[in-house]
Parts: C-alpha cells; structure tokens; sequence
C-alpha cells in the first residue's frame, strides 16, 4: 500500500542527496530556489508587494547594512536577521509569516541556509540566466551523451541499461523522428545487421524523409496555437493553412532555428522579402480572433499583442512573461516595465482587433500545394461519377416496375394526406378543444393571451411510415370577423411546433426532428419577425408563422420528418403547437392535423400530391411531366441510390472546396504600420489603463543589448538567436529533447525561471545548447547526436528498483516508455493498416469525428464534413482544427488556444473509448484484416498482422491467444452473419471476402491496435 | 518521513506537490489504490467540516434579467422612459451595441409578489420557484467584472476570464475524489436548443486547464453515443467486446509482467472502466424506472430526453449515484429584444423542472448534502435596449450586480442576501463576487480557497485567483 508514497519522497531524498554532497552549498542550485519560492514574493522583483523595503533578489540589497539589521552577514548567520526570523518561534516573527499561505522551511533547508551563510553567503546568479558553456565531457564514454548520463549515474552507483532489441529501437527512432512506424521491411533488415553503421544510415533515411518535416511541425504548431479558426463566439474560418506547410518545409529543408525564428518574427521586414517570408510571419497571428458582438476591437487588439510577447516567452525563453502583464515578476528579475517594452515590438502592426475576414494585414498567396489535393479529389469524383449513374439506372428500374403496378391498384380517391383523429387535446394556459367528425379541432371557452396545444393521435391504420405531417388553419363563425382566431383582428401567429412520439409504457418521448416547413400562405418578414412558417422549426419566440393580411380562408402548412419514421401500432404521438409571440393575442381558432407516407415534393411542397393526380390513369396515359414528378419522387425515396449520391455530391463538394483553396487566398501576416503606435505599460494588465510611454527593449535581465540594435522586431528575433542570449538555444534543445524523450532535460519547458525545474543534467543541457549554436541551429544534426547516444538507444524494461527509486526516470538509467500523443496513435493505425496517404501539404482535411459534434456547440451553426476518398487518410498534422471544438479524437492533446509546449499525459477511460470505437481505428482495423485476408496464406495470418501492428513476430503463447479470439470471433459471426455484414459497413466497403471472415478478422485488429505496446513508445 | 503511511489527507498534499509533474504513473496507482482499498473519500481531504457531498449547478447561460425574475425595483416607475443619472451609472462601460445610445431606463415588467414564510419577491414569471422560496436563498447583490459573454461565464465557472484555468467543477471533483467508480465525477448536461446559440458553450467552461485530464467535465451528449465513442458499433455485441476486452488484458498483462511499467495496470484498469461505463450511462439515461408522478412533478417537457426538464430528472439520478459535480446548462438567456416573448420562453423551460428538482431532492433526503446554484454570468441593464415602452425592448449586458439563488448543503434556506441600488445597477449592500461564490462554495464543500491550490508553471494557482476573496458566512446554515 506505501509503494506510491515511497516513491514521492524518494524524489525528495534525491535532492537532498545531491545538495548534501561535501562541497560548498551552492546558491543558484540550492539556495536561490529556496529563497524564491519562500521569500521573493515579498521581498523579490516586485516592487508593489515588497515588504519592509527588504528584497533578497539583489546580493548588495541582501547584505545592505539597514537599521533593523543585515538581512544576510557572511559567515555569520546568527548575525543575520534574515536566519533570526527565519528561526524565530514567535508567530508576529516567524519567515514566511503563517498568514502567507507559503510553506514553512523544513529543518534540512534551515540547515543549508545556515551552512550557506556560515560559508560566505557566496551569491550568483540563476543558472538558466547564465550563458551555457560546453564542460569538459566526463571520462568513460564516447559520445558526449552517454559521458554525462553516466558521470550522474556513477554518482549514485548506477548502471545504464542494456541495448534495446532491434525492432523497439527502430520503432522508436521512427516515432521519435517521423511520428510514423518502421515498415515489417525496415525493421528485418534492422535486425539482420544491427550495427552503429545501419543505424547511423537508417537515422539519416529518417531525418531526409518529408514526414520529418510533418513531426516537427506537429510539435510546432502546438507551441504556435494553429489553427483553422479564429476561436471564441463567431469562430470564424481563416486560411492560414500555408504556413503550417511553410513550417513543414522549414524543417524538411533543414532550415537553422536562428532563420526560422527571423523570418517567423520579420520576414516581411527583410530586404527582398519573398512570399513565403512574408507567409513565415503567420506565426505571430496564428492567436485567437474575438468576433463577439458587442465586443471592442481595441480592447482585442491589445490581447492579440500581449498573446504574441507571452508566446515568445513561452516558446523561445522558456519564462513565464505573462506574469508580468499585471505587475513585475514576483520571482524573476523581469520588470512589468520590460514586459511593455517587448510588447512595444507587436504593437504597431497594421491590425485593428477585427476578426474573421477583417482580420488584416493579410497576404494574397497562391499555395502551391493545393493542386495535388484538387488533381485526387477531381479523380475520386470521377470514379464516382459512374457509380452514381450506374445505381440512378437501377432506381429508375425500380421506378418502372413499381409505377405499373401502382397505378393499377390507386384508386381514383387516392389521397396523399390522411386526418387524423385526435384523442387528447390538452392547453398549457386553458382553452377548451372540441373534436368534429372531419377531425377539425375547435377551440371554445376561455382565450388566454397565450398558449400551448398539445394534440395527440394514432396513426390512421395501413400508415406503416411517417414522412410528414400538415396542419390546416381554418376560419370559423364563432372568430374575430369570421377569420381564424378569437384574437385580435382574427389573426393567428404560430411561435413553435414539435412532433414527439410516445410508446406505449414508455414515460419518455422521442422527438422526431423536423427539416422542413412550407405554407400555402405566410406573410413573409425579414429578419426576425413573425411571418414565415420555417421559423416555427426553432425554439425562438421571437419569430413564426402567420398569415396576417390575407383574407379568412383556410391555410395550410406542411412540415417534413429528417427521417421517415417506421410506424409501429404502439405509438401515439403528439403536435405540439406554441403561441408565445410577443404581442400574444392570437390563437389560432380552428386547426385539423393530418399525416402522409410519401416523400419528396409531396412534403416540401403545398401542391397536390403527384401520386393523387395520377390516380386511374394508366402508365400509357400519363401525362410526361407527370411522369417525371413521379420520377423524381421515386429517386427521392430510393434509399439504396440516395446513399451513392450523397456520397458522390459531398465528393463533388469538395473538389470545389479544393478548388476555392487551390486559388489566391488571403492568408493573416505581420505588416507594420505606417506611423507606430505609441506603447504604453497597461495598468494592472487592463487594457485602457494607460501607463508611463514604454519604448521598444528587450530584457536585460536575460541578455543586454545596445538600444540601436532593439529598434525592429528583426532586432528582437536577432537578439533571441545571438550567441549570448543564454536561454533560447537551452529552451529549444528541451523541446528536442522532450520530443525524443517523452520529458525534457529541464521538466517544465515551459518555465525555466526561478520557479521551474532545474535541469536534471544540466551540463548535457548546456552541452547541447552550446552544440546548436556552434553548428548554426542545426536541429537536424542536434537530434542525430541525441539519438546515436546509447543512452536512446538503451532498453526501457523497468525494475521493481528502479520504479522504486526514480519512477520519473530522471537519471536516464533507462529509455522513457510513455503513450504516444495521440495524433501518432492516429498516423500509426494509418501506417500500420497501409491506409495512411503520404502526400506532403495542402488544403485541411476532415478526418472522421463522430456526427454532431460541431452542431451541439454552435446549435447548428457549422456542420462537420468528414472528407471522402483518399483525404480521409492523410496525417493527423492536416487535420482541421476548429478553435472551439478541437478534434475529438486527440486526447491530451494542446488545445491551441494559447501556446503550449508541455506534454500532457494521462490515462482515462474516455480514451479506452475513443481507441475503441473511433471510426479511423476501425478503418485501420478493417484494411489490416482485409491486407491479412486477401496478402497472406491462412497459417500466417496472425503472425502478419501482429507484425504490421508491433513490429515484431507475437510468441506462441501470444500466437495461441490471438488464434482463440480469432476462433471465437469467427464462431460467433459464422452464427450470426447479418451482424457481420453490419459490423464491417460501418462506412463504405467494397470487396469480395466473406462479411464473417472480414468481421472476425477486423475485431482481431482493433484488439492488437488496442495492445499497449502499439500506443507506446517503449 | 519514509515512515508516512498514505492517508487521505496526505493524498492531497501529495496530489498538490507532485502536480503534473509526476505523471501518470504513481497519480494513476495512487488512485487505483484507493479505488482497491474501497475506504470513502467522503470528507476525508476536508480543511473544515463539509456540508456538501455534491453540486448541482444550474447554469443559465446568456445572463438572465434579475430586473424581471427577482429584484423587484417598484420606485423605478418614476424614472421610466427617463436618462440614467450618471451618478448611478458611474462610468460603466456598455458593451458596443448600446455604448451609443441614450440609456433610457426600463422598469421591470412583471408583476411582483412575496412568497412564503420568508417573503423573498419572486416574478410572476416563476411560479414555481416562488412557491418554494422557503428552500432557497437568494444573493442579489452578485457583481462580476465581465460584460461579455465568453469572458464572463469563463470567470465564472473558472475564476479567471481567459481560458485554460480548471472548472470550478474539475477543482471541486479534484478535491473531494470519487465515490462511484462506474461513472466519471464531474458530468455536463446541456440542453438541447434548436435556435443556432448566440453564446456557444466551450467545452473549457467545464475543462481541467491544468489539472491532471481526469477531473475535466464529461459531457453527457442528447445523441445515440451520450459520451463520444461509447457506443460500440452495430453487429458488435456485448458478449464480443467482453471477449475482445478479456484477450487485450491478457496480452497486456503478460507484456506488464515483462516491462514492469505500472502504467500497463493503469491502462487495465481504465479498459474496464470504460467497459463499465457502457452499461452504467446507457443506465442512466433509460428512465423506465421513474413513476409517472416524477414526469408530472418535473413537467410535461421532462419526457422529452435532452430537454432541460429531462436534465434535471437525470441530475437528481446522478446525485444518486454519487456523481460530485453535475453541471447543466440552458442556453439563450441573453435577452437584448422582446423580453415578453424571449424571457418568458426561457423561464418556461426552466421554472418548473428547477423547482421540481429542489423538492425531489428533498423528499429523498440528497438536499442536505448537494449543494444547488442556479445562475448565469452576468445581469441585465436598467436601461431599455431598443425602443424602451415598446414590448420589443430588451436588456443589454450588465455586469455590477445580478441575482442567482442557492439551496441545500449547508446553505441557509428562506432567505435573500446582499441589496443592489434602487436601480438595480450598483450593489448597496453586501457584495458578493464571482469569486467569492467560488470560495463559499469550496468552503461548503470542505475547502478553504486559500489552501486548496495546485502548482503550475511555478505559481500556486487557486480558483480564487490572486484578488481578495472571502466565504460568505452570512449565508451559511
């Protein structure tokens, strides 16, 4: 039961451990982090929340001689009255005081304060803010490194761990490099010769290959929040689409990180700019849009800008800058001042806080990349387009067939609409109903202002669907002038309808969605008034049907089902009808509900029925346009037709989607402004709450530079990749490492700061750190020292020890073993199945999601369309993000509002279900089955789709459970076919083998793709 | 220290130090242990003596009318049609749809009478809340500082404007654990509207931010699948995915014995959970076992799955069932035009069904220990938006005061809290922030806000935030 807990205060035995060393204790190591998260607060950088004048952040400041006393006397802690509050048993004395909710220091950390004081109270400054310098590498090992993983390990009297197998070692590399799996060919060749040589070839194979650029920028559009969206109420698209694959060609190009980040920063601003330098400068826009009504732009302007300097000190200087915005650093020496003074650098673009499509400065870019989309989608609508013809023919054979016999058994009293005869009629508000023999329902009695119906009925017998239902509004004597209410000047106004359905012994309703609704008579308004009937199909009072200025006579409207209903004789159902208008007083007097089970024009029209005007003629005598109508209605109803021609008009759909991107767009860039706005700090972070006039600067705190050369945001990308600057090139190799390893160097990448996590070895972070600059940021090369390290390549098996004593695995003794984000797990199914399409770029794509998402969040505003044909196979790093509703089928994912550059993981139920039942995973389950099936003789079936899947051959005793699954599979659908045949249409499918053998085989699949070890990195 | 055994008070602490950080792995084991061990949480992690097991928060998204449902203001009749006083109106921004136009004041419509024992003023247009004002009690004296939407119900239900910061619902299931282990702790209900919404309802309203993905919201959907990808496809059944589920814990626990990496365990133990969960939600949503009488008590909407009636029935089975945090929300209360049709509309979904739920809950003894808050993110302004005496006008947004009610869980029932101005505009007395809410509620729950705080990019986060916030005692029982 204490095995978790062991393994918390393992952690901290570690640190004391290593500060416990013999040698002097270290201030940026031990001290200053203490001193931060116990003192600074009040005595730190800020200057507003500073107490008793005292800050302990500035050495002279610490050891100031003042009248209360010496905060800190070298040598003497007894001496300093830092130590004496700090020991004091007085709770008006005590450090930190109890009130400030900050964690008192322990007995250990009172000692090394003491210690440190009693050695000189020697000061320096946090390590992160010093430049990182390449040590001597440790002796014992080749590559640099291992020389230091091992120097750690050796410390504690550890060992690394032995080489990975063969194939785990490719897999890892090929995730870690690609985010894609090795191919069954790769890894036998892998493990036929596994030398240094193979794997230095295989490595640079990886590095040259265009899904590398797909993985970096996979990590980069995370840290730049892209999206294809603006975010917030009106979540307006935007085609920023070209500069994620500007990214993506960045890295496959093998751009330095030092022009990455210039032509990100002020590529518009460089001498000869071209296109796609300008497209770079995307980055800074890539922040949400606020469209709002009622929202003022300005005030968005200013987030937009302070969302640009927080993400540059997320994602290039690792600190937390957005504390800053409201009041200086309370633990880092950055003033709010300075904060401004980058803010300065964003402040002058030529943007107006607009969103959407006002959302300037845009560039007019012509991608490319587009064209390779439209040539595949163009070639799907063609294959489709015979098989759209072919299936019309057959439903129009079916039409032949069934209009003779039709029109042989139609009697001319054939009517397409049925009464109904109510057996309940209820009011919310008290008028009184009273039935007719034709079925009219007369109102009678009290006249509430306003009120709700509720009419309930059977279905006439031999209905055996529902398609439609119309109400009849009709004049009466006992109305307003004869008309069609009691209300004022006899006018009704309908608000709302519902159709619900009942079943018997059922106490809940279904309610059955209305598509469509058409009148013979509306009185037509604009806006949101009342007038037409299709604004009773919304829940808004606000809006309805009325006739109004039209004489007394009857009126009719006619409202579609989405879907026809199968009628059972155990239903009742209920129109609801709702008069809330505004002005109320109009009830309508007199109504009569009828149904009908024919489709097409029969329910979106107020015409008569084509089916009763053919009634007694024969198929010789019809009339040709008749004929068609009948045609048409018959097409309309054909489900097996209707289900090919959806498909083939959404594919069409989207070859014009393809199409519209393949043209110039505009894509959101940097521009500056002609006359530069004057920057000013902003009052506790509001936006209107001008400040002292703040020049443009960047921090001196990290690096200082010459006022000349901080003039531009060229300058501000200049001084984030100098040399000097002793955070960037750190922050980025974290990021590497972090993307290779699971964890960074440095645990929190997203604050190297006084409050974040030291480096856990900081001499091979500032080794690295160093290696990138002096071989001009190359990342490529950064990753192939990482991952030519033996300690990559080393196995990731656990002990019961080792989980005990460094369950973060922050010594390394180990490779990491951690779940593969989940878009990998996505690219991997594709890969693993061979269903992935490899193609580099171009316009978003919809992978599937399941229906309605979208609708619930904007009640139906957007609508998500997965695409169709080979689209629907291409890497997760196309897919459309919409701000508001990220992909559902990436868990843990960044939620690309603001930049994030951590990784999340976690381990939830939800994501059991989503790899469980996401329809991509079933697809890849599907096509590796069918691959088995149709590629591989039966005996080694298993063993083949196990190897796709892991990479590597499953062991008897594995190979003899997948063959009992596979046989129960099989038994169970062999029994029950029909439920095979659905299992594998779940979406389009065409093929030869056996529904039972492909359902078998496909739950086999999903269950390997669902194996642990096909998640992991291991 | 080595010596500490785990006790739950400890569990908190170490939750709190160990922050993300730590990762999956001893989180996860932490809590199969718990889970093993099968001790209640209930309590356990409490700073003070909780009085709530459990929330029911009652979201009216849009920001309901207080001027028309419960802060009655009969001296406004002298100033109607009139300019608001800059005196009262102190320089309060307007949103950009009325900044321009004169404020013309707008006297509430409705008709007002005192109810029950306690004599709160409840609007003609709540009948049902009126007749159990003794259960509830009423804070008009709310105050945010957020005029729109998206900003506003995000400092709402997380203390902060901008999004990423945890749900107060993904702290409160943080903080108290989880008694059921077939259902997810925090569950979101959304009524379901045809009307496009004006205000979407961003899934980061019931997010985790930082908090570790596990205490985020799950919303329960009105669609074949109530939890995305829960439903196992057609012509797979039960018996096949059991089976099928049998086999993955074989094969990964013969891959866990040779790697020794708890996370496969974890991983185990999370298939079955959602094997669970299969059958537990479908459960839930099937009300063949409610009796009649419950329909009729909730209304005839509360047969109609996805209504916020229907909602309400299913937060009380949730509550039930042990759920921490059941959230609802009903859309489309943002009322700038047409009050007597728009308003009315909306009170109709929502008075009975509310009312219903209170009563229920008590009849079956859950009142005491769930704490129930209805409300919406901000009020609506004094001034007529539109032509002021036509029935076409409407309110604006109005962020300086506004009205929610409480009941249960240690909140005193029957009676009202805080005074606003004879306007309705500026609070007159008692002030109670968002954030203060925030604290009340925590603290209801067992937390004080100033202690229950979580780690993150070196800052101790709280869902109080940085500004001073206070329990309002004045309301507890």
């Amino acid at each position: 039961m204490g095995r978790p807990l062991r393994i918390s205060f393992a952690l901290g035995a570690l640190a004391v451990h290593l500060a416990c060393a013999a040698e002097p204790v270290r201030f940026s190591e031990t001290i200053l982090p203490l001193l931060s998260d116990r003192c600074f607060h009040c005595h730190g950088p800020d200057e507003a929340e500073r107490q008793a004048g005292l800050r302990l952040d500035v050495e002279a400041e610490a050891k100031r001689s003042r009248e209360s006393g010496q905060a800190i006397v070298p040598g003497h802690p007894e001496k300093s009255t830092a130590w004496q509050r700090i020991v004091s048993t007085d709770p008006n004395e005590v450090m930190p005081p109890p009130d400030a909710h900050r964690q008192a220091f322990t007995n250990e950390e009172r000692e090394l304060l003491k210690r440190w004081i009693a050695e000189g109270a020697v000061w320096g400054k946090h390590w992160a803010f010093e430049k990182p310098r390449k040590v001597a590498l440790p002796g014992g090992a080749a590559h640099p490194v291992d020389a230091f993983v091992r120097d750690r390990l050796v410390q504690v009297g550890r060992v690394p761990a032995e080489s990975a197998s063969a194939h785990t070692q490719l897999r890892r590399v090929s995730f870690g490099l690609t985010g894609l799996p090795p191919s069954p060919e790769d890894v036998a060749a892998f493990e036929a010769e596994p030398s240094d040589a193979n794997w230095q070839r295989i490595v640079n194979r990886l590095l040259e290959s265009p899904h590398y650029g797909e993985r970096m920028a996979m990590w980069w559009l995370d840290a730049a929040r892209y999206s294809d969206t603006d975010g917030y109420q009106q979540d307006a698209e935007r085609t920023n689409w070209p500069w994620r694959d500007w990214v993506i060609d960045a890295f496959n190009a093998n751009m330095g990180f030092d022009q990455f980040t210039i032509e990100q920063f002020a590529g518009d601003l460089l001498p000869e700019a071209t296109p796609e330098q300008v497209l770079a400068t995307c980055f800074h826009r890539n922040h949400m849009a606020n469209g709002e009504g009622g929202r003022l732009p300005e005030e968005s302007r200013i987030d937009y800008v302070i969302d640009r300097v927080n993400t540059v000190g997320t994602v290039w200087l690792g600190l937390t800058l957005g504390c800053t915005q409201c009041h200086s650093h309370k633990f880092d020496p950055i003033s709010q001042e300075e904060y401004y003074q980058l803010f300065a650098f964003f402040d002058s673009i030529d943007e107006d806080g607009k969103a959407g499509g006002n959302a300037k400065p845009f560039m007019h870019y012509q991608s490319p990349k587009a064209a390779r989309a439209v040539e595949e989608m163009r070639a799907y609508v063609e294959k489709w387009k015979p098989r759209e013809g072919a299936a019309r023919e057959a439903a129009e054979g079916r039409f032949e067939k069934r209009l003779a016999t039709r029109l042989e058994t139609l009697t001319e009293d054939y009517r397409a609409w049925r009464a109904v005869a109510p057996h309940a009629m209820v009011s919310a508000e008290g008028t009184a109903f009273l039935l007719e023999e034709d079925g009219s329902v007369q109102t009678h009695g009290a006249y509430p202002r306003q009120d709700d119906y509720r009419i309930t009925f059977r279905m006439p017998p031999g209905m055996d669907r529902l398609t439609g239902w119309q109400l009849e509004v009709l004049p009466h004597a006992s109305h307003t002038d004869g008309r069609w209410s009691r209300g004022r000047a006899g006018d009704f106004i309908l608000t709302n309808v519902k159709l619900l359905m009942r079943r018997k012994g059922e106490s809940q309703v279904t309610e059955l969605a209305l598509t469509s609704a058409v009148a013979t008579h509306e009185k037509g308004a604009k806006g949101r008034n009342y007038g037409n009937v299709k604004d009773t199909l919304d829940d808004d009072p606000r809006n309805g049907w009325t006739a109004d200025g039209i004489g007394g006579q009857a009126v009719r409207a006619v409202f579609a089902l989405a879907e026809p209903h199968s009628v059972s004789t155990d239903e009742e159902y209920t129109v609801v009808l709702l008069h809330r208008s505004t002005q109320g007083d109009a009830n309508i007097g007199r109504l009569r509900l009828s149904v009908t089970d024919e489709r097409g024009e029969t329910i979106t029209s107020t015409a008569r029925a084509p089916w009763e005007l053919a009634a007694g003629q024969s198929v010789e005598g019809l009339d040709p346009a008749l004929r068609e109508r009948l045609r048409q209605q018959a097409l309309l109803d054909d489900d097996t037709y209707q289900k090919v021609r959806a498909h083939y008009e959404e594919a069409k759909r989207q070859l014009k989607e393809c199409e519209d991107h393949a043209k110039e767009r505009r894509v959101m860039v940097l521009q500056e402004r002609e006359d530069s706005r004057q920057s000013h700090i902003l009052l506790r972070g509001v936006w209107d709450a001008k400040g002292e006039v703040v020049e443009r600067g960047v921090l001196p705190a990290v690096l200082k530079w010459p006022e000349e050369q901080t003039q531009t945001r060229e300058d501000l990308a200049r001084w984030l990749v100098d040399p000097d600057n002793p955070l960037t090139a750190r922050v980025v190799v974290n990021h590497l490492w972090q993307l290779l390893f699971g964890a960074g160097l440095v645990r929190t990448p997203e604050d190297f700061g006084l409050q974040g996590e030291r480096p856990t070895h900081p001499r091979l972070l500032d080794w690295l750190a160093v290696e990138l600059v002096e071989h001009d940021w190359d990342l490529k090369h950064l990753l192939r020292v990482i991952v030519t390290s033996e300690t990559y390549r080393q196995s990731s098996l656990l002990s019961a020890d080792l989980l005990e004593t460094d369950p973060e695995n922050r010594l390394l003794a180990r490779a990491p073993r951690f779940r593969l984000p989940a878009w990998m797990i996505r690219d991997h199914a594709l890969a693993a199945s061979g269903l992935l399409n490899p193609a580099v770029g171009g316009p978003p794509v919809k992978p599937w999601q399941p229906v309605g998402v979208w609708q619930e969040i904007f009640m139906g505003r957007f609508t998500y369309r997965p695409s169709v044909g080979p689209a629907q196979y291409r890497r997760t790093v196309y897919a459309y993000w919409r701000r508001s509703s990220a992909p559902t089928f990436l868990f843990d994912s960044a939620q690309r509002r603001v930049c994030e550059v951590g990784a999340r993981r976690t381990n939830t139920p939800l994501h059991a279900l989503t790899l469980l039942n996401d329809t991509t995973m079933f697809e890849a389950s599907r096509h590796l089955a069918l691959r088995a099936i149709q590629d591989m003789p039966e005996n080694e079936r298993v063993e083949g789709l196990v190897n796709r899947v892991l990479s590597r051959a499953p062991s008897e005793e594995e190979t003899a459970l997948l063959e009992r699954e596979l046989a129960r599979n099989r038994e169970y659908y062999h029994k029950h076919p029909s439920e095979a045949t659905q299992y594998v249409n779940q979406t389009w499918l065409e093929t030869t083998v056996p529904a039972t053998e492909l359902a078998s085989y496909t739950l086999l699949a999903s269950m390997v793709l669902n194996l642990d070890e096909a998640m992991t990195h291991e | 220290m080595n010596d500490t055994t785990v006790t739950p008070l400890s569990r908190r602490l170490f939750l709190q130090q160990a922050g993300l950080n730590l990762g999956a792995i001893a989180l996860a084991d932490l809590l199969a242990l718990e889970s093993a061990g099968g001790k209640p949480l209930e309590g356990a992690l409490a700073h003070v003596a909780p009085k709530a097991k459990r929330v029911i928060f009652l979201t009216q998204s849009g920001g309901p009318s207080q001027l028309e449902l419960f802060d009655h203001k009969p001296g406004l009749r002298q100033w109607a049609g009139k300019e608001l006083p800059a005196s009262v109106r102190q320089g309060q921004r307007l949103t950009t749809m009325t900044a321009n136009q004169k404020q013309l004041i707008l006297p509430g419509i409705t008709q007002f009478h005192q109810h029950g024992a306690s004599g709160a003023t409840v609007s003609e247009w709540l009948p049902h809340t009126a007749a159990i004002a003794d259960e509830l009690c009423f804070v008009k004296s709310m105050v945010t500082d957020q005029i729109n939407h998206a900003p506003a119900m995000t400092k709402f239900l997380t203390g902060h404007q901008l999004p990423g910061r945890p749900s107060f619902g993904a702290w409160a299931s943080y903080g108290l654990g989880s008694p059921n282990h077939n259902l997810p702790d925090y569950l979101v209900l959304i009524s379901r509207m045809k009307r496009p919404s004006d205000q979407p309802l961003y899934d980061h309203y019931w997010g985790s931010g930082f908090l570790p993905s596990r205490y985020q919201g799950v919303k329960l959907r009105n669609a074949k699948d109530p939890v995305l990808y829960l439903r196992d496809p057609d012509g797979l059944p039960r018996e096949l995915r059991r089976g099928m589920l049998d086999g993955l814990r074989a094969l990964n626990a013969h891959h866990l014995e040779v790697t020794h990496d708890p996370e496969i365990a974890t991983r185990i133990q999370q298939y079955e959970m959602a094997f669970r969960m299969q059958t537990s939600i479908p459960e839930l949503n099937d009300m063949r076992d409610e009796p009649e009488s419950v329909f009729e008590r909730y209304g005839p909407d509360s047969r109609r799955p996805g209504s916020y009636a229907a909602n309400c029935i299913l937060a009380r089975r949730l509550a039930e069932r042990g759920v921490r945090f059941i959230q609802l929300f009903h859309p489309d209360w943002d009322h700038h035009s047409r009050l007597p049709s728009w308003c009315t509309a909306r009170c109709r979904d929502t008075d009975q069904p509310s009312a219903a739920l209170i009563r229920d809950l008590k009849e079956r003894g859950l009142l005491e220990d769930t704490l129930v808050i209805w409300g919406g993110e901000f009020g609506r302004g004094v001034a007529g938006q539109g032509k002021w005496d036509s029935p076409e006008a409407g309110r604006d947004h109005h962020p300086r005061c506004f009205t929610i009610w409480m009941a249960g869980g240690g909140v005193k029932p029957g009676i009202t809290y805080g005074e606003t101005d004879a306007f309705s505009y500026n609070v007159a007395a008692n002030p109670v922030h968002v954030r203060d809410l925030h604290a009340t509620a925590l603290s209801l729950l067992g937390m004080d806000h100033e202690r229950f705080t979580h780690r993150f990019q070196g800052l101790d986060f709280k869902l109080t935030g940085v500004e001073p916030s206070r329990v309002v005692h004045e309301i507890l029982a």
